[in-house]
């Protein structure tokens, strides 16, 4: 069968189409496997459970992104922009991402004990938001991808700094308690890990702060049928309370010289969890309540309507 | 099977003895062997000698007579110029398939003095590279050697018998200090007193890569031993708080009644470096770190009460592996002889195989030359017929012979297909 041949493209077609009818059920169920794969490992390491593990991670990315593209098509819309589902998804997506990148720079650590949990979070939390799109792309296309960019790549290495804290943390408290270290669950050294933790940290606060920025700017500029930002959405108080939290933690970080690792483990993990439960928790709570909201919610119908007709509700 | 292993090992003979009845250099090694080849010619020989360990594995080709322990215990004798009856009492034999489960269960170091230790797979290999390079290993030791090779790995995949370190410095050093930092060459190492026991850490830690030493003791002439040994410098016992402000690793062996840190005088000196991480190993019996300086932040304090139950704990989980790792070698020594019996037999089967099949081609041509109108494919057919015919009744003698070399060199049997088929 030759390329471009009618055969051949009726067949990829074909192919494609299967894939895009992808639901989130596929790769949550891929993940969590990986995760019970992982979890399989505890009391002792098997090459075959870590070579599944590790096929499972990857068949359920690439089912993650082939739904991911199939979203984006429907709404014409890039993921980051759509609705608050996808924008989940994609942090999630990015977090497989990293994770995929160091088991296979180093497979003995036990890394997924820690991501998959909030990959999986991230993806079942991603259910309980709205996933109709809210954004129109009519006016300022290019600062609201920015906008949504800033915030995903912030929110991956918030969660990274988070995963790297709770390393941190569990080997502390190993070392402090003088427990031995089995062959299954093998944990970076302290060392490693504070320097990460502190790059991710240090990375994430200026995506946040330039996100959040954009953010502002574009509800103060917003035209047309676009939803304009209120000082009382949820999502905004919370996204700013947040971002002053990490902007703090941001600035003390920079000017401590050395500090106890423990304390900047402790610190990192409330802060960043903080903001991931505010930020996930905000989006679950106005899309239950139906609350309108800056990302939250979808446009009640009229909104839609007006919107679609490019006119003000 | 014609192999004989005579061996003295750290579990039935004094070291005094070992000593002297061990190959010590590559010369005198060498010598070994050339006197080896000399005095039983035809026989293959690989010498295994380490500190734990002198084995010597001979063997030679099933018709030959056998080598017998007095005569090798007379070798070792004669080389080393040790008077036989001060040793014959401490050597241990073994022959055929229990020589081979001594070799294996010393590769897997069942036999070592530290249950699951790795080294002993590289002596084993050494030794028989050696033997290799002198050209005294023929068919049987390469097989038994690099089965033997094969099991160790064998045991070390299947079993957990190698995991988990057993030797107080190699824990503190492995399993801790390697979990707190990610590499020692901008580390600076303290050690106060000098102890053996810190400076089996400290070989540990230059293992790790660790540059910058510093060695307190209140005899400097002690300390200068041991700086000069591990390419570290000394540093007067007055200022030892300096150092101790300053430290990343500190090993400590004192041998002082009471101790000599306690919380607030570390906490004290690490004002100026609050967020630097300290780990300490405090070798002391009494303890020279006071138990609460461990409550600090980025204190890590280990002594050997807590570090011995980490050994002892792995040394039981080593010793639980025991009965896996000795399954594995029984299917191993079971698998080598079967392999070994099947080759001893192997010859009289390809003779036999040769002769019938030889008849029968004779036998064949005769046939052809007689019948010269039969075309390509009639010849072909009764080719075919004929070969499938001598395979048949070759087939009772053949599986009868494999049965028995299951259990051991077939001699009898062997011996009456010779008469039989005048082989």
């Amino acid at each position: 069968m030759q390329i471009g041949s009618p055969v051949y493209f009726l067949k990829s077609r074909a192919v494609i189409e299967i894939m895009l009818k992808t639901t989130v059920i596929c790769f949550l169920a891929s993940y969590g496997l990986a995760f019970a794969c992982e979890l399989s490992q505890l009391k002792r390491r098997h090459a075959l459970a870590r070579i599944v593990s590790l096929l499972l991670a990857v068949a359920g990315l690439v089912a993650h992104t082939f739904y991911l593209l199939h979203r984006s098509n429907q709404s014409d819309l890039p993921p980051l922009l759509s609705s608050a589902h996808d924008w989940l998804l994609v942090v999630a997506w990015l977090a497989v991402l990293v994770y995929l990148f160091v088991t296979m720079a180093d497979g003995e650590l036990a890394t997924g004990l820690v991501m998959w949990p909030v990959i999986l979070t991230l993806v079942i939390t991603s259910r309980f938001v709205t996933d109709s799109p809210s954004h129109r792309l009519d006016y300022h296309r290019g600062w609201k991808m920015l906008h949504a960019s800033m915030l995903g790549l912030g929110t991956t290495f918030v969660l990274l700094g988070f995963v790297s804290s709770l390393l941190y943390l569990w080997q502390h408290r190993r070392l402090k308690k003088r427990l031995m270290t089995t062959s299954a669950v093998k944990l970076p050294n302290l060392e490693l890990i504070e320097r990460l933790n502190r790059w991710a940290i240090l990375t994430a606060v200026p995506f946040q702060a330039f996100g959040i920025a954009t953010g502002f700017g574009l509800s103060i500029f917003a035209k047309g049928g676009e939803l304009p930002m209120t000082w009382t959405d949820p999502v905004v108080i919370g996204g700013a309370i947040t971002g002053l939290l990490m902007g703090v933690l941001f600035v003390w970080l920079l000017t401590q010289k050395r500090s106890p690792g423990r304390q900047v483990a402790l610190l990192t993990a409330w802060a960043c969890g903080f903001l991931l439960v505010t930020m996930i928790g905000l989006q679950m709570l106005t899309a239950a309540v139906g609350m309108r909201s800056i990302h939250g919610s979808a446009p009640v119908a009229s909104e839609a309507a007006a919107a679609a007709e490019g006119r003000a509700p | 099977m014609n192999l004989l292993a005579l061996y003295c090992t750290h579990q039935t003979t004094p070291l005094a003895i070992r000593e002297r009845l061990a190959f010590a250099t590559p010369e005198r090694l060498a010598a070994a062997y050339a006197r080896l080849k000399e005095r039983f010619p035809e026989t293959e020989s690989v010498v295994l000698s380490t500190c734990n360990r002198v084995e010597l594995y001979v063997a030679r080709p099933s018709d030959a007579e056998p080598l017998t322990p007095p005569l090798l215990a007379q070798f070792l004798s004669e080389f080393h110029d040790v008077p036989l009856d001060e040793f014959v009492g401490e050597l241990r034999a073994a022959t055929g398939s229990e020589a081979v489960r001594h070799l294996f269960e010393v590769i897997s170091s069942l036999d070592s003095m530290v249950l699951g230790e790795p080294q002993i797979v590289n002596q084993v290999r050494e030794a028989y590279r050696v033997a290799e390079a002198q050209g005294s290993c023929g068919s049987v030791a390469h097989a038994l050697f690099q089965g033997a090779i094969r099991t160790s790995g064998r045991v070390r995949s299947e079993t957990r018998l190698a995991e988990g370190k057993v030797s107080i410095a190699s824990v503190a050093v492995g399993d801790f200090a390697k979990s707190i930092f990610d590499h020692f060459a901008d580390k600076l190492v303290l050690v106060i007193g000098a102890g053996e026991m810190a400076e089996e850490t400290l070989r540990y830690l230059k293992d790790e890569g660790v540059r910058d030493i510093v060695v307190i003791n209140r005899s400097p002439e002690r300390a200068e031993r041991v700086a000069a040994e591990w390419g570290g410098r000394t540093a007067p016992w007055s200022d030892l708080n300096k150092w101790l402000g300053q430290a990343d690793v500190i090993v400590s062996t004192t041998g002082a009644d009471k101790p000599i840190v306690d919380a607030k005088l570390f906490k004290q000196v690490r004002a100026a470096n609050p967020g630097r991480t300290a780990f300490i190993l405090d070798l002391g019996a009494p303890r020279d770190f006071d138990t609460n300086v461990g409550d600090l932040d980025n204190v890590f304090l280990y002594d050997i009460d807590s570090l011995r139950n980490t050994c002892e704990e792995n040394r039981k989980a080593r010793v639980r592996e025991i009965d896996k790792a000795r399954e594995v070698i029984d299917e191993e020594t079971a698998k080598f002889m079967a392999e070994y019996y099947h080759r001893a037999s192997g010859e009289v089967v390809s003779r036999l195989m040769q002769d019938w099949h030889g008849v029968s081609r004779d036998e064949l041509d005769r046939l052809f030359h007689k019948l010269p109108h039969l075309n390509e494919k009639d010849r072909e057919q009764i080719e075919r017929t004929v070969e499938r015919i001598v395979n048949k009744l070759l087939h009772p003698p053949l599986e009868a012979l494999k049965d028995e070399a299951r259990e051991g060199t077939p001699h009898g049997l062997i011996n009456a297909l010779k008469k039989l088929f005048g082989l």
